[in-house]
């Protein structure tokens, strides 16, 4: 695809590739500098203050808004009969979506080999954990008293025999994403060991030295440590593949197993897989181009990789878009009228205009991205992404209340929009997870500097020796 | 090597020619069984050629090793279009046995399959079935043909003219293939959908090709320019990749079958009862047991996977294993909606061999066409050495 840019010696198109993942006339040592010298050296700029102070203003919000709802009660969401399903659970889905790119990036792509990965996957992870945190929120809130929300949800022994619902999907919900929870913390925290021993060295300050030196769990470098360290990110990432299917598998079967249409489709563990994975490869390209450009890491998330992002949003896309054409032309072809009703409700009822910009953002926004040219037009690529950060969530909303608000009987047929209190824990979260990601950026290394290493032309030798 | 691939085409053509004379004299005697054990021979096999032609164009878009060296299998399992084309006539005059919806008079006492009429009709049947071979062939062709210039003439501009075509290809293939497998199986119980159906198959055609390349790889392993060009690494990679598939379409299964059976709708529950009894629930669990458990259970290991004798046997075991999951998506035959019992009939056997003998021996006659790896393909190289 690429036109030759550089024919001073042939180069094959492999080696061609791998050369674009990183700038030129860097070595060992201007990567470790470059990288850690963000956390370490960089003088903290009011930009970043002022960003922060935004973004922890949000969080605030948020804060308030869970005391408010724990003092007067989940009555504060705008949920009532007969949509029973609002915000927390569209909120819940779009932000668990968002956390699968990191994990596909840390996992999958790991064990497929694929070197472009190594810079984009430390914050993508980080992304993906402080995503399950603000998602987590959503349904522990919606329980009314979040420190009963254990007692009601796991699954524990207790004299009166009573257990939770197993066949319900939603306490699936509850294994899955504590469990995805847990093995991307720990994903995370492994890959960042050597790191931190980096930044131990390196670090001046005392406290830095001493906190770094903490968290680095006495990391010195050994063959052994290596060997192990390298076993360790193996079998994680091999514990981790089958989260990123399972997590919104699960998710999807609190919308399937149900009788309700639109929402009882078998279409759907793929089709929001695939969603999921689109939606979140759209946020870590919204984050990764203004981190590249404040933090003038061009060198490291080259075009290259905005390029292979763009191909994987391009190619998820149209998998979700083809799960709309399925739900379409199924509920045609089912001959069932709830089925045929609920498609005309969405093409036509009062949720129409959502309908109608959800397929603009999330079919057809996409389709730009077949054209290498404008792959490469980085604004618009930052544009694009948040375009499909806005349909993913569109999408969500659509599945969740057009299925609920009217249903089999017009009798019970019904509007809904959210509260106020419902969009200022939406955007609270916004504000939690920038502020999460903020204090990640000031304080670990967003690139994973050991193994930007590795993909220099100069550890080549090295490889082959293998 | 082209002494043993004409060879093994000869045998296959023997083997299909035989099974064929045989099925056409059951025509006779039985001719709604003969067409339905075709269309489910039809189907397994120019699955093989569709999941190839995917492979293909999947590889064209992301590279690798694994896709280089088995390049030239795929493409001539792609460039067998035309003969399924001819495989799939004789279904042409079956239309009427095997598609209850093809009855007018059935239709007009049906309010649902009065309301399907505009889709499930025998000329729209007809002329979309033109439409996805029209489909197929072309993407073959322009595939094959450009590779074929990448050998005489070098890497460009062909290498990214491959590439160009197989974005949209992928595209048409799941569009092609979803809608032909709604059409000739699926709508077999015009009263069933599913929305997952599309994709099952999908899933399914990975499992076919890739274990009909697995075992090629194996049979002409001995022989030059594969037995220096493939190695256990490349073949490793070919497993892992098999292993993907099974996973994946174990997946797909599960998710039907959970949402189904947990809605217990009365539209799509019977497709399940239906498969759970009288007899259908031993395919049932021979397909968890043989497309699953036990392919996964043994490719989980990277000996197995690297061993030429037990790969081999996992692909073949799953190629037949292929066989009995589109026999059972086809299910009990759809005349009449009551349960039927599970009739095994020879022509079930007979008809995927007489298929499969001919199918094999014009994928043959197409790989003798080319040579076996590619001359000019600018990842070769690489290719090659990831397996040393």
């Amino acid at each position: 695809m690429e036109p030759d840019q550089t024919q001073i010696e042939p180069l094959t198109l492999g080696e061609q590739r791998r050369a674009e993942l990183v700038g030129p006339g860097h070595s060992f040592a201007t990567v470790t500098d470059k990288i850690s010298s963000i956390v370490l050296t960089r003088k903290t700029t009011l930009g970043f203050l002022g960003a922060f102070t935004v973004a922890f203003g949000l969080a605030m919000m948020l804060f308030y808004t869970l005391a408010y709802v724990v003092v007067v009660g989940v009555g504060a969401f705008g949920v009532n009969v007969p949509v029973g399903w609002g915000f927390d659970i569209i909120n819940f889905v779009w932000w668990i979506g968002i956390g699968h790119a990191g994990t596909l990036i840390s996992a999958i792509l790991l064990l497929l080999r694929q070197q472009w990965r190594t810079s984009i996957n430390r914050f993508a992870e980080a992304m993906t954990l402080f995503a399950v945190a603000c998602a987590a929120l959503y349904p522990i809130m919606h329980t009314g008293r979040p420190w009963l929300a254990i007692y009601w949800l796991f699954p524990y022994p207790n004299t009166m025999g009573l257990w939770p619902q197993f066949r319900s999907p939603l306490i699936w919900d509850v294994f899955a994403v504590s469990t995805y929870a847990t093995v991307s913390a720990l994903f995370w925290f492994v890959g960042l060991i050597p790191d931190l021993a980096t930044l131990r060295d390196r670090a001046t300050a005392r406290f830095a030295r001493f906190a770094y030196g903490m968290l680095a769990m006495g990391w010195r470098g050994s063959a052994m440590h290596w060997h192990r360290y390298e076993t360790a990110s193996l079998l994680l990432a091999g514990l981790a593949t089958p989260l990123v299917v399972s997590v919104h598998t699960i998710v999807s079967f609190d919308f399937a197993v149900s009788v309700l249409p639109g929402w009882h489709a078998t279409i759907f563990p793929p089709y929001f897989v695939a969603g999921a994975i689109y939606s979140g490869f759209a946020m870590v390209m919204t984050l990764a181009i203004p981190l590249r450009v404040v933090y003038g890491l061009e060198d490291f998330i080259t075009l290259r990789h905005l390029q292979n992002m763009a191909k994987i949003i391009l190619a998820t896309g149209l998998i979700v878009a083809y799960g709309y054409m399925m739900e379409a032309f199924t509920a045609w072809y089912s001959g069932n009228e709830y089925e045929r009703f609920m498609i005309l409700n969405r093409l036509k009822g009062p949720y129409a205009v959502m309908y109608w910009a959800l397929i603009a953002c999330n079919v057809i926004a996409p389709q730009i991205l077949w054209f290498g040219k404008l792959r490469r037009n980085v604004a618009l690529l930052f544009a694009m992404s948040l375009v499909v950060n806005v349909g993913m969530w569109l999408e969500r909303y659509v599945i969740i209340v057009t299925s609920l608000h009217r249903d089999f009987l017009p009798s019970s047929w019904g509007l809904y929009s959210g509260s106020k209190w419902d969009w200022s824990m939406y955007i609270g979260t916004i504000g939690l997870f920038l502020t999460l990601l903020f204090l990640f950026i000031r304080f670990l290394p967003m690139i994973s500097i050991f193994e930007m290493r590795t993909i220099l032309p100069q550890a080549e030798v090295k490889e082959e020796g293998q | 090597m082209l002494a043993r691939i004409d060879g093994l085409r000869q045998r296959a053509l023997i083997a299909g020619a035989g099974a064929l004379v045989l099925c056409g004299l059951g025509a006779f005697v039985n001719p709604d069984q003969f067409f339905r054990s075709y269309l489910i021979a039809f189907v397994l096999w120019n699955g093989v050629a569709l999941g190839s032609l995917a492979i293909k164009m999947l590889h064209q878009m992301t590279g690798g090793a694994w896709g280089l060296v088995i390049g030239r299998l795929l493409e001539a399992a792609s460039r067998t279009f035309p003969y399924t084309l001819l495989l799939f006539l004789p279904l042409v005059f079956g239309t009427k046995s095997l598609y209850i919806w093809s009855h007018p008079e059935v239709v007009g006492a049906d309010q649902a399959l009065r309301d399907k009429a505009p889709y499930l009709n025998t000329t729209f049947f007809l002329a979309r079935a033109a439409f996805y071979f029209a489909v197929w062939n072309g993407l073959a062709y322009f595939l094959s043909k450009w590779s074929r210039e990448q050998d005489e003439g070098g890497a460009e501009p062909y290498h990214t003219r491959l590439q160009v075509l197989s974005g949209p290809g992928l595209l048409l293939y799941g569009f092609t293939v979803t809608f032909s497998s709604i059409d000739w199986v699926m709508s077999l119980d015009p009263h069933y959908s599913s929305t997952i159906y599309g994709i099952l198959f999908m899933g399914g055609q990975g499992v076919s090709a890739l274990a009909l390349v697995i075992t090629i790889v194996v049979v002409l392993g001995d022989h030059e320019p594969l037995k220096s060009a493939i190695t256990s690494r490349h073949l490793h990679d070919l497993g892992k990749l098999l292993f993907a598939f099974i996973m994946l379409w174990a997946y797909f299964s599960f998710s039907q079958y959970l949402i189904t059976w947990s809605a217990n709708l009365p539209e799509e529950i019977p497709f399940y009862l239906k498969r759970t009894q009288g007899g259908w629930q031993f395919i049932a669990v021979a397909l968890l047991v043989g497309h699953f458990v036990l392919p996964f259970a043994l490719l989980l290991s990277r000996g197995t996977k690297q061993n030429r004798r037990l790969v081999l046997g996992v692909a073949l075991f799953l190629l037949f294993m292929r066989l009995v999951d589109i026999y059972f998506l086809a299910g009990p035959s759809g005349h009449g909606e009551g349960p039927a019992a599970l009739h095994l009939h020879w022509m079930d056997l007979a008809a995927p061999v007489a298929v499969g003998g001919l199918w094999l021996a014009a994928f043959f006659w197409q790989l003798k066409q080319r040579p076996l790896l590619p001359a000019h393909d600018p990842m070769l190289e690489e290719a090659l050495e990831h397996g040393r």
